[in-house]
């Protein structure tokens, strides 16, 4: 294969633009999922009873299906249903129902695993029920669910390839149309796998810098 | 959508399926070393480790896929398709395997490898009878979530020429031109067979429930 | 720190090394005349050129490598992968040419030798059955419409577009058939991509899709992209020559009235496109 450098270098404003598209749909997807996540973890856990099985099913579907094909019928098949979004608006909703699935899931077992025993001590020295969440509930909770975030976090990232198929800019999309138009696929291909590899790996190095600075909140499990 | 198409679509599940299965086991195995590998205090091992998990967890899957399958030839190599398919799929779930492991083998009470210690076990019978049982008895639930996560990441291995499931789809929309009709059928397999590993899951975990550290 | 930086460097490495990769003894066509067999590799979602046909491989290209194949003396073996696996698999030697037919551009040529040309590959716009609003190309003035992403046709697309008096928005989408499912799904008004592809579409689903005549721009071919290097020259004469003759004894022509319902008038060789 040639190795063309000049194609990168004059690609790259372009390039920027897409990363930041990325950056902007992953930031913005991954809260809205984790928020989502938040409520439908509690909604599951705390909410009226018929909310039970909507919820259920609706995880469940998320989560037996590959993203690509929820969006496709999402952005492509909503129109025939009168629900017809622009890209931006269709990949971010797309985004965050689908992490808020995988969220909900690590929340419940987050909310599982504090042990009774601390909020009932927390209780017996006078703390209120704002306070017993504030400071005992979501500090393990956090700790307990930070490492299955962070790897919710970067799945989410790579799944952000995946709006290209419904037209959003994004890295995906512009550096394999740049790719496709000069025919220089290694290129792309490698220059893809940099963006996506320094982005998890930045990601990956956050999860466990916040992990380090929470691990005062860390108790034995076994 | 006629029935004629729907066939088509489970005819090419069924690759989804035995390709996924075949990847997981392997995945197991190598995510085994390469998590012990990273807890080693050995640190050129526990380097080549974080290294492997950094690398297939962070780079996507479709360019390792095209990497393995067009380069590794380059080195004089034949790569069939499959077996590119296979060696992708097994060495990126391998890495995220190796994450849950270590969870799992951080896990493992130090009392039940002292004891191993008095009952005279040496390290290599301690890893395989004590540790490693007990990290993947400890990692099972994300081993299922990660079972469905490749059955769905799957998808991609059409790009080194294997149809799958979702290329079946694409391309039999490509030629019908209906697209909404054979991703519905398409997504409705990919939630029988997910359903099914979940349900199994959930079965076998019960089962061994009973030896819990 | 370092270890990754080497790790970097060697995925970069890896890549160049596939540059000297097909240093054998004897050249291309030589190996193939000697496996008895043609290495072709394209993808299956273009039709009628490659399609998926309940459960077969079949379209224009399966036909025409089958003459080719008789030309040559070799049976023809189909490598089947996505559009975004194929020039790769051609670079890395997985297969010995292209059977997904390309737009024959001056910049393709500087990097890929095509053959003959086997279809015109002038853009023509497709839209929704029964939108009167669309009657000839000028009509998208103002409007919004929409061609796969990188194809040439999108190029002159968007070329002619700027010549409209309202200047019409162009999407981009990944592949033809998501284009196509946009406009079934009405976000925008017309599809501009090859005329012989439009015509199958629009045959396939005659309930949804029309074609917009005449077609459009300048005039472009399909041709079937191989390397250029010396271990390839003699493989790439010897199709170019098969393939002059089936175009001179006419089962070129038969071949495109099968599948595109017309012939098509393609010159021998295009040296200088006037794309």
């Amino acid at each position: 294969m040639n190795f063309d450098t000049d194609l990168i270098a004059r690609s790259l404003p372009e390039i920027f633009g897409a990363f930041g598209i990325t950056l902007l749909m992953w930031f913005a997807g991954a809260i809205g999922a984790a928020l989502l996540g938040f409520f439908v973890a509690v909604g599951r856990r705390y909410g009226r009873s018929w909310l039970a099985v909507p919820l259920w099913a609706l995880v469940e579907i998320i989560r037996g299906t590959p993203f690509l094909i929820q969006l496709f019928l999402l952005y492509y098949g909503g129109p025939f249903v009168g629900l017809s979004l622009d890209p931006i608006t269709a990949g971010l909703l797309g985004l965050t129902v689908y992490g808020a699935a995988y969220f909900s899931e690590i929340f419940r077992g987050g909310f599982e695993a504090v042990p009774a025993g601390h909020i009932e001590a927390a209780e017996c020295v006078g703390l209120t029920r704002t306070q017993i969440v504030r400071r005992i509930l979501m500090p393990e909770m956090t700790m307990l669910v930070l490492p299955a975030s962070v790897n919710m976090a970067i799945v989410l990232l790579k799944e952000t390839a995946v709006l290209s198929i419904i037209t959003v800019p994004e890295l995906t999309l512009v550096i394999s149309a740049i790719g496709s138009q000069q025919y220089a696929f290694a290129e792309s291909l490698f220059l893809l796998a940099l963006f996506y590899w320094g982005l998890v790996e930045l990601a990956g190095r956050l999860g466990r810098f916040t992990e380090n600075r929470l691990s005062k909140y860390r108790f034995a499990t076994a | 959508m006629s029935w004629k198409l729907f066939e088509l679509l489970i005819q090419a599940a069924f690759y989804t399926v035995l390709i996924s299965a075949v990847s997981i086991i392997l995945g197991l195995a190598i995510g085994m070393v390469v998590s012990a590998a990273t807890l080693s205090r050995n640190r050129a091992w526990s380097l080549a480790g974080r290294t492997f998990v950094s690398f297939f967890r962070g780079a996507p899957l479709l360019v390792q896929l095209l990497l393995i399958y067009n380069l590794v030839p380059a080195l004089g190599l034949d790569v069939p398709s499959i077996v590119a398919a296979v060696t992708g799929l097994s060495l990126c779930t391998a890495a995220y395997q190796a994450e849950n492991l270590r969870g799992g083998f951080q896990s493992v009470p130090g009392g039940l490898l002292e004891a191993a210690d008095m009952a005279g076990l040496n390290p290599r019978q301690q890893f395989w009878r004590i540790r490693a049982p007990i990290a993947v008895r400890l990692a099972f639930p994300s081993l299922v979530n990660e079972a469905i996560m490749i059955l769905k990441a799957s998808s991609l291995v059409s790009v080194v020429g294997i149809v799958e499931l979702t290329r079946m789809a694409q391309d039999l929309a490509a030629s019908t031109y209906r697209p909404i009709e054979l991703f519905a059928a398409a997504g409705l397999l990919y939630l029988i067979i997910n359903w099914l590993v979940a349900s199994g899951g959930a079965l076998f975990e019960r089962s061994f429930r009973w030896g819990r550290p | 720190m370092q270890k990754r930086f080497f790790l970097k460097a060697l995925v970069g490495a890896a890549f160049l090394v596939g540059a000297t990769a097909g240093a054998y003894a004897q050249d291309a066509l030589a190996r193939v005349k000697a496996a008895g067999s043609l290495k072709v590799g394209t993808e299956t979602a273009f039709a009628p050129f490659d399609f998926i046909d309940a459960g077969t491989h079949s379209g224009l290209n399966v036909d025409l490598y089958g003459e080719i194949g008789k030309e040559l003396g070799v049976e023809i073996e189909w490598v089947l992968l996505p559009w975004e696996g194929v020039l790769p698999g051609l670079e890395a030697g997985k297969f010995d040419i292209v059977g997904g037919p390309a737009t024959i551009t001056k910049e393709r040529m500087e990097r890929y030798r095509f053959t003959p040309p086997i279809a015109e590959a002038t853009v023509a716009l497709l839209k929704r059955k029964g939108d009167d609003t669309i009657t000839k190309p000028e009509d998208i003035a103002g409007k919004v419409v929409g061609g796969g992403k990188a194809s040439a046709q999108l190029a002159q697309l968007k070329a002619f577009t700027e010549t409209l008096p309202g200047k019409a928005e162009v999407r981009e989408y990944p592949g033809n058939n998501e284009a196509y499912a946009d406009l079934a799904a009405g976000r925008i008004v017309a599809v501009g991509n090859s005329l012989p592809n439009i015509a199958f579409v629009a045959k396939q689903r005659s309930d949804t899709f029309e074609v917009v005549q005449p077609p459009f721009g300048t005039k472009s071919y399909f041709g079937y992209p191989g390397l250029k290097d010396d271990d390839h020259k003699s493989l790439m004469d010897a199709i170019e020559a098969a393939m002059l003759k089936i175009k001179s004894d006419g089962r070129l022509a038969k071949l495109q009235e099968k599948w595109f319902g017309a012939s098509f008038e393609t010159p021998d060789l295009v040296n200088d496109p006037a794309l």
